[in-house]
């Protein structure tokens, strides 16, 4: 029993275990919106993009968040501005210029070592974060749950009907800039826990696996906020015995409870559809169980 | 002084960043009280004209007013709704009806949007206009396509726009809730509204609209249905895109008591007279016309 609680006895597993929760809930808020979007992909590269800035900060003696922040914020719109010129489709766009911004992220670092070296920022490293890093991420961490609760409904709005958003005079750009820096933002928190290759699962996968649960958003961004809570504090918590990786574990165990998820959910998962179409097949003509797998 | 209801359109012309001109020189003004078609083929500048009208495209010459004021400073009064096409609508959003109805209080709401007993009443008694109020809990993809344009109607009374632009309403809407919609709409024109329909569906315009905007690229023309919808202005309109079934010496006998029956599979057909005047499916509601016909003719 005194060996469960060995990990809290150390004052690093704590931090790890009460980090981790916190982003792992910040991002999961977060990922309701970007599932919903249609911008995991766009996580994905932003979460690289701002390796660049890691570095840069260092050189010029800023905190590293605000200089992530801004290079993720700058990716995103040279990812529109390609975009816009090219004429390319969106994938390809992304796949250009993150890349590139990672590239330039992984040459600055080789050739000037930060105080966060290149393993670190790729896959992160909880248990040694210092406690000015610690306050980065609580204070980013802050923002976005204070902005998130202010606005949801406008981003949900601005997510579901942007046409309908703008007739009704809700600022549509702001909105979407708004969206985009929350991303860099949480993005750049969740670097030092996970990495940034893996970033884009603490801001996917929770949203995704609520999604499977529920039809109402309200309930989908408590659900997913506490799954990335748990997950964050939980993985850590079991890395400890484990002795593996913090982000692995926590990005493992998101992933174990969407597929746990997505194979047992009442409504949405795979085993109560196949029972739906059972049931429809013994009573209902073909044409009838077409329709019940649409209306799922 | 407020100014009475109006759309007023002039000399609108809308180019796109890559120099494309969608609408030259596009003239038209509604009066409230109707229920305008705006009629074109796809890529006719219908969608462009609704996007000048919400202000998401800002014309290169001319202006758009609405009761007066331009569109941005109409915007703040919530004064245009509109109710998108079906296959615009992310219909897997984990949102119920009264979620999205509700969405068209937004504008009415304070910072933090939290809704008001005066925002509820107005969704519920939207949802109560349209029929919709025991669908209310229901995830929006449930739903059949009519109650779907119904759910969008309610979130457009709900903003309590008082300009209504609605984009293919019928598509994908079963026969009876099309008449419903029809009946509803009908009610809305009644109560002084401005209704705007963009459609390509011919026939179901002399059935329910009053006035009509024809475009190709610009105006063509606009008034009132019987002198707008016109063969002529419909073969200036559609080009060579429609199809013409000509009964030259059609095999009707007066024992037929007269009547034909058309069948669609989807679209309702639009039929012309002898002379090119627009034949109606009942006489009931049109007297007036008949009798004019008949004095026409001199019988």
């Amino acid at each position: 029993m005194t060996d469960l609680l060995t990990p809290f006895e150390y004052d690093y597993m704590l931090k790890a275990i009460l980090v981790s929760g916190l982003i792992g809930g910040v991002c999961a808020f977060l990922s309701c919106f970007i599932t919903l979007k249609g911008w995991s992909l766009m996580g994905d590269a932003l979460s690289h993009a701002v390796v660049p800035g890691v570095s840069l900060a260092w050189i010029v003696g800023l905190p590293f968040s605000v200089g992530a922040f801004i290079a993720g914020i700058l990716a995103a719109l040279t990812m529109g501005w390609v975009k816009k010129k090219s004429g390319l489709r969106e994938d390809a766009v992304i796949g250009v210029v993150f890349t590139s911004w990672f590239a330039l992220g992984l040459l600055l670092l080789s050739l000037y070592p930060s105080h966060l070296n290149l393993k670190t920022i790729i896959f992160g490293n909880i248990l040694a974060i210092s406690d000015p890093d610690i306050l980065q991420v609580l204070i980013i961490a802050g923002i976005s749950i204070i902005v998130l609760t202010m606005k949801w409904r406008d981003l949900l709005l601005y997510c579901f009907d942007e046409a309908h958003a703008r007739a009704i005079g809700l600022n549509t750009s702001f909105l979407h800039f708004l969206l985009l820096a929350l991303l860099s933002a949480t993005a750049v928190a969740a670097l030092q826990t996970v990495g940034a290759c893996l970033v884009v699962a603490m801001l996917v996968t929770p949203g995704a696996t609520a999604y499977l649960l529920t039809d109402r958003f309200g309930k989908m961004l408590i659900i997913s906020t506490v799954t990335g809570a748990l997950c964050g504090v939980c993985g850590a918590y079991a890395s400890y015995f484990i002795n593996g990786s913090t982000g692995g574990c926590i990005v493992v165990l998101q992933t174990l409870v969407f597929l746990l998820v997505l194979f047992l959910a009442p409504k949405h998962g795979i085993l109560s559809l196949r029972k739906l179409r059972r049931q429809t097949t013994q009573t209902m003509p073909q044409s009838r169980i077409e329709k019940s797998g649409c209306a799922s | 002084m407020i100014q009475p209801l109006a759309i007023e359109v002039s000399n609108v012309t809308v180019a796109y960043p890559n120099g494309h001109i969608a609408l030259r020189d596009a003239t038209f003004t509604l009066q409230q009280g109707t229920i305008s078609a705006l009629v074109g083929v796809n890529g006719s500048g219908k969608s462009t004209l609704f996007k000048a009208i919400m202000g998401f495209v800002k014309p290169i010459s001319g202006s758009v007013l609405l009761a007066g004021k331009t569109v941005e400073e109409s915007r703040k009064t919530k004064l245009v709704a509109y109710v998108p096409q079906t296959e615009e609508v992310d219909w897997t959003f984990p949102v119920s009806v009264w979620d999205v109805v509700m969405m068209g209080r937004y504008g009415h709401m304070n910072f933090l949007r939290i809704a008001s007993a005066e925002d509820k009443r107005m969704v519920n008694e939207s949802l109560a206009r349209v029929g919709m109020t025991e669908f209310k809990d229901r995830q929006i993809g449930e739903l059949s396509g009519g109650q779907k344009k119904r759910v969008f109607l309610a979130r457009a009374l709900a903003q309590n726009g008082q300009i209504i632009l609605l984009d293919e309403p019928f598509t994908g809407v079963d026969v009876t809730t099309e008449e419903a919609i029809i009946e509803l709409l009908r009610a809305l024109r009644d109560e002084g509204r401005i209704i705007l329909v963009s459609t390509h569906n011919l026939g179901s315009v002399p059935e329910f609209c009053d006035h009509v905007v024809l475009v190709n690229r610009t105006v063509l023309a606009s008034g009132p249905l019987e002198d707008v919808f016109t063969e002529d202005n419909l073969n200036r309109a559609f080009g060579g895109v429609l199809r013409h079934f000509h009964f030259e010496s059609s095999t009707i006998q007066d024992h037929d008591g007269k009547t034909v029956k058309l069948l669609t599979d989807d679209e309702r057909p639009l039929v012309f007279g002898k002379d090119g005047h627009l034949e109606y499916k009942d006489r009931f509601g049109r007297e007036e016309l008949v009798k004019k016909r008949k004095e026409e003719v001199g019988e």
